[in-house]
């Protein structure tokens, strides 16, 4: 009785967030699956059953180009986000004795993560333009001849801007993992003749696993899902997935959206079922 | 080219808006009275009977479109003249088409282009104009009735707006061949598009469309990225090149298409663009910064590259210009003392405030004659006229444009409108033709 | 002898994790000097003299656009997602203490929620809301759409939160014979309340600056990154750039805010436990 009473309890308290799972995800979600199956003309959505959705994007080489774009920069933001990541969160954690100073450190790195993405993004361009700072600077001391061209809408400035707006998100489950391991392990391992290599990548780096699943899982999702940073920084030149889908959305080819969201969404699940096999999220937080 | 002339050009035809009209309008008037005395009885508007046109005064009417037209200077005027609140919201073209259908009753005003009307109207979200409502109807030029500038020109390829500037009937949402009493869109915009220069950076003389694919060009250049538009432009860079020679430009075959993107998609890779643009601000941001020195631009985006000092000429070309054409409609739910509102608001619209605003920023107003008596003889000349101009020309804002001496880029009115190859346009092969776009966009 | 060890790479760590500050800051920086353009400056360098125009531009009306109105909705979307996403993330994470059915289900579901890409919401709802015949505005779609994203992640803190958390306080106060409710309000609230305000500050930094989810669910009005993403595309000024500045000083006004709010709270705290 007792029992039931306090189990009640949970339910209730698990009510608000399970209605909005419901409405604003379990629903919409359906939605785009059942859409994906109509079709569509210039200005309306016809209800069909129809595969031609699914067909043209798994037989397109343009969803094909789109995901391996997709693909190289999401690994590559994720490799660098990693590493940076990691070391910063390492020094913060390691290396700085003072609590306050840490503290002090780190909130130095979150401020600029508060300014809107959208202004942070295109505030890379007066730097990186033919006639940007970055370009002056080399071309005034001589080390080019010409302005360099893929400093800016290119790859590079694609994931140059992914990397400065998504590190925090792997800095702080890191950062976050590391404060929770006992210093007494790494003396000890220092203690036993370890050096500092040894020490990260056998002691540190398997503690603060979960730390490192987290960052990638909010590294990957970012990137995957991503279309404006695609598109502004690319300067319109290279399409992702989510640019895919965003063109689709706009010229108002639901269905054709809907679809090309369906298979993103099973990629993604996939992706992350796998990454969830390496750790258990709620009891590693 | 003399006023008398233009404002000839505007007239329409007798039968549109002469005495069969006439009783039905005057109907109508008492049919809205009777609508707004409803209003009042029914207690929507508080206070005391009022006369019609005052009771106009407590209504809201939310406006969207592009930021081309959207400005909020517009408000401000319609507030002051009428008395109604405008809410205006700015997107870009693309934004504003899937607005329009998918979430008809967040709108009461739709701002749009012609071609994204072709799209929307069918859909049912929208309801046609009652013309004998409007004063100033015959005052609109008759590109966008009979779809002719002058008697003997002959109609640009493409969604020309009088092809689907009338539908049959009150309830219909199919186009007419001819014009009926009831429109679509009331005109508002228009103008003639065709490729931006930087003339300090580019050492030959730019006469055709091809030009943009010179490969001395390269990594320099920028078309823009609105499939409905940016096809068009490819097509008139295409036939330049005489690479394609269309049947119709406005209405492409498959092979048509394919064979247009297959060009784009061989220039992307070997490097001919460096951005594509979506709104035409991003357009003078590419040109002011020196990323690019020829793309596909609008009028009032080389005036605000020159305004920062940068030279840049909007170049007219051998082969005619690109047009586009806007207006402004009312949505499906609009009734009662808002629909009383929006009819006196397009009127006004139509009334010369806003031409002339318009014009300043170097586009055409829909109604060119009423503009005129809110513009100076100067500013007429240079904008209409082509001709010098005899003091400076400053924009709505009062920022300077051009020096006096100064003479716009393609000159008069004839000269620009009477040249127009195409008009931006939905084909019968849209789905396939954007299915396309996006591939070379991904490409 | 093994802190001296751990010394070692100090320096070098110390000159990349400036270089990594550069990095972060540089850009803001860019704007901020260049958002004091002269009245005729640009986008981009050289300055066209100094002033604080673009500051003023910014609260005069723009050529098109709300920035007054969008900020205002962004701020009002942001506290009421804030406010509701504290209290059912502390509610969920409450219930998720004790077991019971369909517990595995809806963590799984979250967790779906949060590494859902933001389009694929947005789009979801926005055909949703469509095909019921609704409206979409920022206080009802959007504002679903914000929650997929704050409460996931006010939940996972919350786990953190509680994973740390020793119940021996709770069984002291039970045993003391404090109700459920005294229990909850003296023990449990104080203990977590560090929590909570991480949580509502994250709560609010996302929504406030959430895009994604926004485009196809706001309805007729802008929240503040729609608009400054229309500003992106209409606008060619350095008022733009103002904006960005401006919107960085207020986050980090909103930073310091709540760390003195934390600090007050933490001396309060401790004077409590000084006087018996």
């Amino acid at each position: 009785m007792n029992i039931s009473v306090r189990t009640l309890r949970s339910y209730w308290q698990i009510t608000p967030l399970s209605l909005v799972l419901l409405c604003f995800l379990v629903f919409p979600i359906l939605t785009i699956v059942i859409v994906s199956f109509w079709d569509f003309n210039a200005y309306q959505l016809l209800p069909d059953f129809t595969f031609d959705n699914y067909a043209y994007s798994l037989t397109s080489d343009v969803t094909l180009k789109a995901y391996i774009n997709t693909f190289f920069y999401a690994i590559a933001t994720w490799l660098i986000t990693l590493t940076l990541g990691f070391t910063v969160a390492y020094y913060l954690a390691f290396h700085i004795e003072s609590n306050l100073m840490r503290n002090l450190l780190f909130i130095l790195c979150t401020i600029p993560f508060l300014t809107s993405n959208i202004i942070r993004m295109i505030s890379w361009i007066p730097l990186l333009g033919r006639n940007g700072l970055v370009n002056g600077l080399l071309t005034g001391s001589g080390m080019v001849d010409h302005p360099v061209e893929w400093l800016l809408y290119s790859d590079f400035s694609v994931i140059l801007a992914f990397v400065h707006l998504y590190t925090l998100f792997m800095v702080v489950p890191i950062f976050n993992a590391m404060t929770r391991i006992d210093k007494k392990l790494i003396e000890a391992a220092m203690d036993a003749g370890a050096s500092t290599l040894q020490t990260i990548f056998l002691v540190i780096v398997p503690l603060c696993k979960s730390g490192i699943v987290v960052g990638t899982v909010f590294i990957l999702t970012l990137v995957m899902g991503d279309f404006i940073t695609v598109r502004l920084m690319s300067g319109g030149l290279s399409a992702s997935v989510g640019v895919l889908i965003y063109n689709e959305i706009s010229l108002l080819q639901y269905p054709a959206a809907a679809a090309d969201a369906v298979i993103l969404l099973m990629t993604i699940l996939t992706i992350f079922s796998i990454l969830f096999r390496f750790v258990d999220i709620k009891k590693e937080l | 080219m003399s006023q008398d002339d233009l404002t000839h050009t505007s007239e329409v035809p007798p039968s549109d808006n002469t005495s069969p009209e006439n009783p039905s309008r005057r109907t109508l008037i008492k049919a809205a009275g009777a609508a707004s005395g409803l209003a009042l009885g029914s207690g929507a508007i508080t206070g005391f009977p009022m006369v019609w046109s005052q009771n106009i005064k407590n209504v809201t009417l939310r406006q969207f479109g592009t930021g081309v037209s959207n400005i909020n200077a517009i408000a401000e005027k319609a507030k002051e003249d009428l008395g109604i609140n405008l809410q205006l919201t700015a997107l870009d073209s693309d934004a504003v088409a899937q607005r329009a259908v998918t979430q008809p009753k967040s709108y009461d005003i739709a701002d749009i282009e012609y071609w994204i009307g072709k799209k929307v109207f069918p859909a049912g979200v929208m309801q046609p104009l009652d013309i004998s409502r409007l004063k100033n109807f015959d005052k609109i030029s008759s590109l966008f009735v009979t779809g002719k500038l002058t008697e003997d020109s002959t109609i640009a390829q493409g969604t020309a707006p009088h092809t689907v500037g009338f539908v049959e009937s009150k309830d219909s949402t199919k186009f007419a061949t001819e014009p009926t009493n009831w429109m679509t869109l009331i005109p508002t915009i228009y103008n003639a598009d065709t490729l931006g220069i930087r003339p300090d950076l580019i050492d030959r003389p730019i006469k055709n469309w091809k030009d943009i694919m010179d490969p001395a060009f390269k990594g320099k250049t920028s078309i823009l990225n609105i499939p409905s538009i940016g096809i068009m432009d490819a097509a008139m860079i295409c036939e330049s090149m005489g690479e394609i020679q269309y049947a119709d430009k406005g209405n492409m075959t498959r092979e048509e298409i394919d064979k247009t993107i297959d060009i784009l998609k061989e220039a992307k890779k070997s490097g001919q663009f460096r951005a594509f643009w979506k709104s035409f601000d991003e357009s003078v941001n590419l040109m002011a910064s020196g990323e690019v020195v020829i793309q596909s631009m609008w009028s009032p985006a080389v005036a605000a590259v020159r305004a920062k000092g940068i030279p840049c000429i909007y170049q007219p070309l051998e082969e005619g210009y690109r047009s586009w054409g806007g207006g402004i409609g009312l949505a499906k739910h609009l009734s009662g003392l808002e629909l009383d509102a929006a009819y006196e608001y397009i009127d006004w619209y139509l009334s010369g405030w806003v031409g002339a605003y318009l014009m300043r920023q170097g586009y055409y107003s829909a109604a060119p004659s009423t503009s005129k008596a809110f513009m100076s003889e100067n500013e007429w000349n240079f904008w209409m006229e082509g001709k010098p101009a005899t003091a400076d020309i400053l924009s709505p804002e009062g920022k300077l444009m051009e020096k006096a001496g100064a003479v716009r880029d393609g000159g008069s009115y004839m000269e620009r409108m009477g040249h127009v190859a195409c008009w931006n346009s939905v084909m019968d092969e849209n789905k396939y033709m954007i299915r396309k776009w996006n591939e070379f966009i991904a490409s | 002898m093994a802190t001296g060890q751990r010394k070692r790479g100090f320096i070098p760590l110390t000159l990349l994790f400036s270089a990594f500050l550069v990095f972060l800051y540089g850009p803001t920086l860019t704007i901020g000097i260049l958002s004091f353009q002269g009245p005729d400056g640009g986008l981009t360098f050289p300055m066209n003299g100094v002033s604080i125009h673009w500051f003023k531009a910014l609260f005069e009306e723009q050529r098109v656009g709300d920035f007054g109105g969008s900020l205002g909705r962004s701020l009002l979307l942001g506290l009421s997602v804030t406010m509701l996403n504290t209290v059912f993330a502390l509610l969920a994470a409450l219930g998720y203490r004790r077991a019971f059915k369909g517990a595995n289900l809806i963590f799984y579901l979250s967790l779906i929620s949060l590494i859902l890409p933001s389009i694929l919401i947005s789009l979801g709802i926005g055909i949703m809301f469509d095909r019921l015949g609704l409206s979409p505005h920022w206080y009802t779609s959007a504002f679903g759409a914000h929650m997929t994203w704050t409460l996931p992640f006010g939940l996972l803190i919350m786990f953190a939160v509680f994973n740390r958390f020793d119940k021996a306080y709770e069984a002291a106060a039970a045993d003391m014979g404090a109700t459920n409710w005294q229990t909850f309000k003296y023990v449990v609230l104080p203990l977590v309340l560090p929590g909570l305000i991480g949580v509502s500050l994250f709560s609010f930094t996302l929504s406030f600056d959430e895009f994604s989810r926004t485009i196809m669910t706001s309805g007729t009005f802008n929240t503040l990154p729609l608009e400054i993403f229309g500003m992106t595309t209409n606008v060619t000024t350095p008022v733009l750039y103002a904006l960005g500045t401006f919107t960085t000083a207020l986050s980090f006004l909103a930073i310091l805010t709540s760390l003195l709010l934390i600090a007050a709270n933490r001396h309060r705290q401790s004077r409590r436990a000084d006087t018996p």
